[in-house]
């Protein structure tokens, strides 16, 4: 078991509740989709799992270590397993492709070399070869913000690979990119899923889920709400989880 | 006639004036009555008097003249110095000593005190300015004339053997004769020396505080960065003392923080130096950080999310992100600098505002007028320069 996520509460300053008890497990090499509304609580979910946003309450357990009892120096080591792809990618618009690349990276080297820029020949290596992998090597000195969305986006994963990580959590990875660009993208996290790398990746189109996923997660308003073999998602189930007033879009 | 009707559409759409009620129209008149007693105070305490403005005194109209011809430019003057020895009483045998140049005899040369004397010259520098002085032997000097050669560079002038003091009437006396020109290529004044001298050192001060006060301004940017420090009670309570610290610093100017660095350093350019530098901190940390608080976010959290720490996410997410703006700020703090620099010299801080501030309270107000002038020419160019540096920068 690669991950475990057990009772996991979040409850924002402001009151308001993002997660309650949410417990699911997740094994090496799984693709796992997690479906639900916007402001379900799929991106706090997400974003507890690497401590971006500090739980409430309950434990994630990362190779049988509590992530949520980490410290400091504990936590960016345990990080360094987890890749992160974002919905706007996240990348610094004025820095290059390579730059940003490397920037993942950042976990294994010590900070002084890394502010002086000093990157080892291992890891530019590792860097130029990620670029190709995601096709993106012709623009490696090209500056993040020349790229278009789906461009930055793979540079977003070359980025989540260069920590060589066992999980991967992808929030939203193709909601701000052209729909036709939608399969390119998650066609690298399943590449990347094949190579034994787990996947959690948060979608809000059904049609998708049951393309790529392994398992499907869903959530309504915080609480888990399904969690099973992407067939089992039926309609009513559909229905459960998106709310009566939902049509599903492609049946 | 369709006009007509727009406007009486209008009229009939335009909503009914409200009735004000009494409360309404008493707290307008309060209103009304403290804006008057405001301004009226004001133009009072701060003694405004136009009569004074549209009478000025007569001193305005050299001082006017004064700024509009600074000193600038001279030539190199030249002196010719003639001595001749007149000795009393007459004895030929006597050695005269001490005599120099050409061109310039007495008759007769001895004499006594009272005696009739002519003092010519000839072969001279044609239309000269010069002075004729009387020496006695123990050096005593008294100007007897003024004078200017002719176009033949010949003069003459005859006086009495001037007294002297008792005890000193006799042995050798003599004429000194001393021609003045000036002579060569148009060149700086010794004021306009001294005041690029001291522009020099101007423009050096304010170079030196802007970038002591950005270097130090970027660190404590960061601390006072809500976004970066707010993550941890720790950093939320440096964060505030941070901020407080700069607005602290903010409140008080300059000349003031001049005024204490002058007791502690001594007087000159490292007082000022320190003072703008302070200064700088204070403004240019504000500004930073605000800049570092209005960065997209998402980089950092990506960043952070690969298990960087907080110095590698300060380098990779935020930097690149506020270069931009930091680079504007920092242009904009040297022209202020370069401006207050000029200033600072009043109090005794160093640059130019020393000589200023000097030539003022001597009223050589041509030499002032070099200053001013000088202080204009350097903004104004510095002005363009960052102008010229924040088109091709950003």
């Amino acid at each position: 078991m690669l991950l475990e996520v057990k009772n996991l509460t979040k409850v924002y300053e402001d009151g308001t509740k993002a997660l309650t008890n949410v417990s699911f497990t997740l094994d090496e090499g799984e693709f796992v989709v997690l479906l639900g509304l916007s402001g379900s609580g799929k991106s706090t979910l997400l974003r507890c799992i690497n401590r971006l946003v500090e739980p409430t309450s309950g434990q994630v357990i990362l190779n049988g270590k509590d992530l949520t009892a980490a410290g400091g120096a504990e936590l960016r080591y345990m990080r360094r397993d987890i890749g992160m792809v974002f919905q706007h990618f996240n990348l610094v618009r004025r820095s290059s492709v390579l730059r940003n690349t490397l920037s993942g990276r950042l976990g294994y080297n010590s900070t002084l070399r890394s502010i002086l820029g000093i990157w080892s020949q291992a890891d530019q290596q590792r860097a130029f070869q990620n670029l190709e992998r995601v096709g993106l090597l012709n623009k490696a000195f090209n500056r993040a913000d020349e790229l278009s969305g789906g461009q930055q986006q793979r540079v977003g994963i070359a980025r989540a690979l260069m920590q060589e990580p066992r999980l991967v959590l992808a929030d939203e990875p193709v909601a701000s990119l052209d729909p036709v660009l939608s399969h390119s993208i998650l066609k690298y996290l399943e590449d990347l899923n094949k190579e034994g790398i787990a996947v959690l990746c948060s979608l809000h189109i059904p049609s998708l889920a049951r393309r790529y996923a392994t398992r499907v997660l869903a959530l309504n308003n915080g609480y888990l709400m399904f969690d099973g073999k992407p067939e089992e998602l039926d309609n009513a189930k559909f229905k459960e989880i998106y709310g009566q007033d939902a049509e599903s879009l492609e049946e | 006639m369709a006009k007509d009707k727009d406007t009486d559409k209008k009229r009939v759409l335009k909503p009914e004036r409200l009735d004000r009620t009494p409360l309404q129209i008493s707290v307008n008149l309060i209103l009304i009555a403290l804006f008057l007693l405001t301004y009226t105070y004001g133009w009072r305490v701060t003694e405004i008097d136009i009569s004074k403005l549209l009478s000025p005194p007569d001193g305005l109209k050299g001082l006017v003249s004064d700024l509009f011809h600074p000193d600038i430019i001279s030539r190199d003057a030249k002196t010719y110095r003639v001595y001749r020895t007149y000795l009393i009483p007459c004895d030929p045998t006597r050695e005269r000593a001490g005599e120099v140049g050409e061109g310039v005899t007495l008759s007769p040369d001895c004499g006594n005190i009272g005696d009739i004397v002519t003092i010519a010259g000839e072969g001279l520098r044609p239309n000269t300015d010069g002075t004729i002085a009387w020496r006695t032997q123990q050096g005593g000097t008294k100007i007897l004339a003024q004078f200017k050669t002719d176009e033949n560079g010949s003069f003459s002038f005859t006086t009495r053997v001037p007294e002297a003091p008792p005890g000193q009437t006799k042995g050798q006396h003599g004429a000194e004769v001393i021609l003045h020109w000036e002579e060569g290529s148009l060149q700086l004044s010794e004021t306009a020396r001294q005041v690029l001298d001291k522009m020099l050192e101007t423009i050096f001060l304010a170079l030196m505080a802007t970038t002591l006060g950005v270097v130090l301004a970027v660190p404590v940017s960061f601390l006072a960065a809500r976004n970066v420090m707010g993550t941890t009670r720790v950093g939320m309570i440096i964060y505030f003392l941070v901020r407080l610290f700069l607005n602290i610093l903010r409140s008080v100017e300059t000349l003031i923080w001049a005024l204490i660095f002058i007791v502690w350093v001594g007087i000159g350019p490292f007082a000022g130096v320190l003072a703008l530098t302070l200064h700088s901190i204070a403004a240019l940390g504000k500004l930073y950080s605000e800049a570092v608080e209005s960065i997209d976010p998402g980089p950092v959290e990506a960043v952070q999310a690969t298990g960087a720490n907080r110095i590698q996410t300060v380098v990779y997410a935020i930097l690149p992100q506020v270069l931009p703006p930091f680079l504007a700020f920092t242009i904009y703090r040297w022209d202020i600098n370069v401006r207050m620099s000029t200033v600072i010299g009043l109090v005794g801080g160093g640059g130019i505002g020393f000589l200023l501030i000097q030539w003022i309270n001597l009223i050589q107000y041509r030499q002032a007028a070099t200053a001013v002038w000088a202080i204009v020419i350097v903004v104004a160019a510095m002005d363009y320069f960052s102008a010229w540096i924040r088109e091709k920068l950003i």
